[in-house]
């Protein structure tokens, strides 16, 4: 790690301000300080943003749910409402990190989160991401790497609250140039996509303030699986939501994680549920529409079959 | 020949860790605690390059750094490095921040070369060499017992499979390195290690000292498996840095580190033809394995065992056979002796094979052990394991569990040795008081060293364990063995009882009282006056024995959708000897198979052959077994009082996992031939992979 300054905000004015050109907003820290130390990423300064005032909030409403980007994972988690309004969103607060982790974790920070691609994360690797030449992925070791991309880089996007945020259409309030901006999921990650050295449409300076969630959608679920049983990475996460008419499925929406640079979302399997009774057959077409142009590399194709399985799985737990 | 009493009073009886308070709230000094007036920081710089020609070392620009004391190069002059973290250099300074500026300061100018990590490739003729003068792979030692061309003709079934396993990572809490002081006396070094007087040995030689002039004290480490014999270069680095900077130095290793440099559990590629007659007698036994110890398992492997040479046909004889076995040379870290060297991966290799030749015969894998396995305490073992697991109601037809999750189940065994060391030898001090302490130049691995010693003394002595007072970690003390070959335990009872026994003998003596143990001891310490009793004594006869087995049944159940394993229970039964302490003897139980379940399901060392690093040095992509990935672990200990006391350290990491691979087979009616056995090889395995592009 190198010497940085370190300073605390009071408000988010000033917070832009303190940033200047080479700093760092310091919030639950996990990603962050793990770069600094691995010198992936350099700051002359942390902006402590902990100390910003009405982010740390969850505030229900009949419409829209709006939780801060300063309310820990923990938070989320824990929060007996969100567990009945927003289960997807409980599912996937409660397989991020650990106990430990998810205590200080922020919604904003686990947004903003950086790929966890081994070789972007490696510090003597200069990979196309961290503005090299090449993606050591595609001829290397990929089993964690995506199978969609629309550039050269195959890292993909890390965030289960994504996900879980995708399904259900919330939206992400992003201070900007001293404007509040409105981002849907998709667009928070859209520079993703194109952009190999981008991990979302962030730019510096950029804040996260909140996230509105619209309780339209009264079912959700979030499943994901990893190689052990806990605190670990997702090699495919996936989450829906809907509600449920008769047996029906109306609204849908699913996303997928871990297969993309951005929270995978194909609006003709969206449109193909609608309306639909989720039935074998009916999710095995969602699937094929879902994973439609999958590319697998040399070693992830087993992400497709797996999530094949979680798309199954997690449609049906919205029935249940 | 001595015998341990036939009515014991603490023998046997479940003693907590006489230590374990002090761990707990953190009173216990490890190397890293140990704190110094004028304490500096030292870390080590490390080759970039997999393979490179160094030419020069240039450290001025580092000394000048604020807040740096000393500076060295590993080695002066041009040499070669063969792999990616090979040190280079090390500073030490005022703090970890002033030394990461400094090794940035550090000019080194190399002419990199070329490499070859993985085995598939270094095998190529044409691969690049990681030593010039020989090729990566040597032509493989042969041993042929009776006719395997002949007897593969004899046989009623003939299984032919190919099973493969990672390079494993030792990965100890407490990662490698230690503090270490220069005075008039000379070297004190608090070095993280299971061998204290191997590292004052090869501290004294590193550093042209007498042995006399140099100690070591490991009062608690953090675990090694086989990785801390030796003070390794990184402790021959903080003693260099501490006598140029006149001042004490701690130096550990970070966990990023700890992947490159200080060890590793080899590869194996094992082709194994197994035959058998019609009634399950094993026949023939064609087998080659290859595997790699890195840059090689030469001066480098401290402490030796660290081969990539398995022991086949492992506890099975099979009159004929051919083993072909050699180690294939890549540019990555040597490997080190690792928790029972060669088991785990020859019992995975042989047993795997044993259950697919069941298949084949039709037989019951079980059955096929009984019939084969020439052990009369595993035979008893399969018994005991079959009947308390529940095998009968278990077993079922690979394959044939239903639904999309099947359940599966397996078995497999091990074999050790675990004898003591005859040359131990250790004190013990009885003062007035009535306080005893008792002295031993051994250190605790973290098998409870200290709890063995002080109930054996305990029990000679007709005292309570808390009574006793041990001593361990210093070479001030009578010498003992390294802590490797599950030794530590059968080296230090005998000792110990010996040690006690004199003592009483000669507190009768002094003392003239008749019974001096028990209710007595008081009055008979306070007749010592002034001047306490020290007795030395040393590992006596009679004892202890070497040779264990050991049987392990898994059950497992594995998601066919998703890939994933789920060990359900592991059942233990293992014989030691005499139990000294059920309690720690449980303990070792239970971190050996929760290593196996890592081995099983979740290490593999992961190097990228186009830059030439370790893709996964850390615990995010290294991944070990959580709690949520630990079942129940049902453990039957075989006490035997007879046999006198055995380690076990080591036996009851063997067995776990081939017993998961083989209850993953079971389950799913195909093998996963590779560990770990990960939900990409289990979907794999399943044929539901769709071929990736070209």
């Amino acid at each position: 790690m190198k010497p940085f300054e370190f300073v605390t905000a009071l408000s988010t004015e000033s917070a832009r301000e303190l940033l200047g050109p080479k700093g760092q907003y310091l919030a639950g820290g996990n990603d962050l300080l793990g770069r600094l130390k691995d010198d992936i990423t350099e700051a002359n300064r942390l902006v402590n943003i902990k100390a910003l005032p009405g982010l740390d909030r969850i505030e229900p409403g009949a419409d829209h749910w709006r939780i801060g980007a300063l309310v820990t994972i923990a938070q989320i988690e824990d929060h007996p409402e969100i567990r009945k309004v927003f289960p997807g969103l409980h599912q996937a607060a409660a397989e991020v990190g650990s106990q430990q982790i998810r205590n200080v974790a922020t919604l904003g920070g686990n947004l903003a989160q950086h790929s966890r691609c081994w070789y972007y994360r490696h510090r003597d690797i200069q990979c196309l991401k961290k503005r090299g030449r090449i993606c050591y992925a595609i001829e290397g070791d990929n089993r964690y790497h995506a199978l969609f991309t629309g550039n050269v880089c195959i890292s993909p996007v890390v965030s289960n609250l994504a996900i879980a945020l995708t399904a259900l259409d919330a939206t992400a309030i992003v201070l900007r140039d001293g404007q509040e901006r409105r981002m849907s999921m998709a667009e928070l990650y859209e520079l993703a996509w194109d952009n190999p050295t981008a991990h979302h449409s962030l730019r510096p300076g950029d804040l996260i303030l909140r996230v509105e969630i619209p309780t339209q959608r009264r079912r959700s679920a979030y499943l994901q699986i990893s190689e052990k049983h806990a605190f670990d990475w997702a090699l495919v996460s996936c989450a829906a939501a809907a509600n449920l008419e008769n047996g029906r499925l109306r609204n849908v929406r699913v996303a997928l994680g871990c297969i993309s640079p951005v929270p995978h979302q194909v609006a003709a399997a969206n449109q193909f549920l609608e309306g639909k009774a989720p039935d074998d057959d009916v999710l095995d077409h969602a699937a094929d529409l879902l994973l439609a142009g999958a590319e697998p590399q040399t070693h992830n194709a087993y992400k497709i079959p797996m999530a094949r399985a979680l798309i199954r799985r997690t449609l049906r737990q919205l029935q249940a | 020949m001595s015998e341990w009493p036939a009515q014991p009073k603490v023998l046997g009886t479940r003693v907590p860790r006489v230590d374990g308070p002090a761990k707990v709230t953190g009173q216990a000094r490890y190397s890293s605690d140990i704190q110094a007036p004028g304490l500096l920081i030292g870390m080590i710089l490390r080759s970039p390059w997999p393979a490179a020609r160094i030419q020069r070392i240039n450290l001025e620009k580092a000394r000048q750094m604020p807040g740096i004391k000393a500076a060295v190069a590993v080695q002066e002059g041009p040499r070669i490095v063969r792999y990616y973290g090979e040190e280079l250099a090390a500073v030490a300074g005022v703090s970890r921040q002033a030394c990461e500026d400094a090794l940035r300061a550090i000019e080194v100018e190399a002419e990199p070369l070329p490499f070859v990590v993985r085995e598939e490739d270094a095998r190529k003729p044409d691969a690049p060499r990681v030593w010039e003068q020989a090729p990566n792979m040597p032509p493989p030692r042969v041993r042929e017992e009776g006719n395997v061309d002949e007897a593969l003709k004899e046989c009623a079934a003939v299984i032919e499979g190919f099973y493969t396993t990672s390079v494993q990572l030792h990965h100890p809490m407490e990662t490698h390195g230690g503090t270490v002081r220069w005075d008039d006396e000379g070297v004190t070094a608090w070095i993280s290690t299971q061998g204290i007087f191997s590292v004052r040995d090869g501290l004294a030689g590193a550093l042209r000292l007498d042995q006399s002039k140099v100690r070591v004290v490991t009062e608690y480490m953090g675990g090694g498996f086989g990785s801390k014999f030796g003070p390794g270069v990184e402790g021959v680095l903080a003693a260099r840095l501490a006598r140029e900077a006149g001042a004490p130095v701690r130096l550990m290793l970070s966990r990023f580190e700890e992947a490159l440099a200080v060890g590793n559990r080899p590869s194996s590629f094992q082709r194994i033809r197994l035959g058998a007659k019609a009634d399950g007698t094993l026949h023939v036994f064609d087998y080659e394995n290859y595997g790699t110890a890195g840059v090689g398992a030469g001066q480098a492997t401290e402490g030796g065992g660290g081969g990539a040479d398995l022991p086949m046909p492992y506890i099975y004889r099979v009159p004929n056979r051919r083993i072909k076995q050699t180690t294939v040379a890549v540019n990555a870290g040597s490997s080190r002796a690792f928790r029972a060297p060669g088991h785990p991966v020859a019992s995975f290799g042989m047993e795997s094979a044993m259950d697919d030749l069941a298949v084949k015969l039709g037989m019951d894998p079980l059955e096929l052990r009984i019939k084969n396995d020439p052990s009369e305490i595993r035979q008893r073992e399969y018994r005991i394991g079959a009947e308390r697991f529940g095998w009968k109601e278990k077993y079922r037809k690979p394959g044939s569990s239903p639904g999309p999750i099947k359940v599966g189940v397996g078995v497999a065994s091990a074999t050790w040795g675990g004898g003591g060391s005859s040359r131990t030898q250790g004190e013990i001090q009885i003062n007035p008081d009535g306080t005893v302490e008792v002295r031993l130049g051994v250190q605790d691995i973290g098998t409870g060293t200290r709890t063995v010693a002080a109930v054996t003394a305990a029990e000679v002595l007709g005292l309570a364990p808390d009574q006793v007072t041990v001593k361990i970690g210093d070479t001030r003390y009578p010498p003992g063995p390294g802590s490797g070959g599950s030794v530590t335990a059968a080296s230090v009872a005998p000792t110990v009882y010996d040690v006690c026994t004199r003592a009483l003998e000669e507190l009768q003596k002094q003392t003239g009282l008749p019974d001096v143990r028990g209710e007595n001891w008081r009055a008979a310490c306070k007749k010592l006056g002034v001047t306490p009793l020290v007795v030395q004594g040393r590992w006596r006869e009679g004892l202890s024995s070497s040779g264990v087995g050991g049987v392990q049944f898994a059950e497992v159940a594995v998601d066919t959708e998703t890939g994933l394993v789920t060990v359900r229970k592991i059942v233990v039964v293992q014989d030691c000897g005499l139990i000294v302490d059920p309690l720690t003897a449980e303990s070792q139980v239970n971190g050996g198979v929760i290593m196996g379940i890592g081995l099983a399901l979740y290490e593999e060392r992961v190097m990228d052959w186009q830059s030439g690093v370790v893709l996964n040095p850390n615990f995010e992509t290294y991944k070990l077994p959580g709690i949520a990935d630990v079942p129940e672990i049902d453990i039957v200990l075989i006490n035997m009082p007879e046999r006198g006391v055995i380690g076990l350290g080591e036996p009851v990491h063997i067995p776990t996992a081939a017993a998961i691979a083989n209850a993953v087979a079971n389950a799913l009616g195909v093998r996963v031939n590779s560990l770990p056995i990960t939900p990409r090889k289990v979907l794999a395995a399943l044929g539901k992979v769709p071929t990736a592009k070209a």
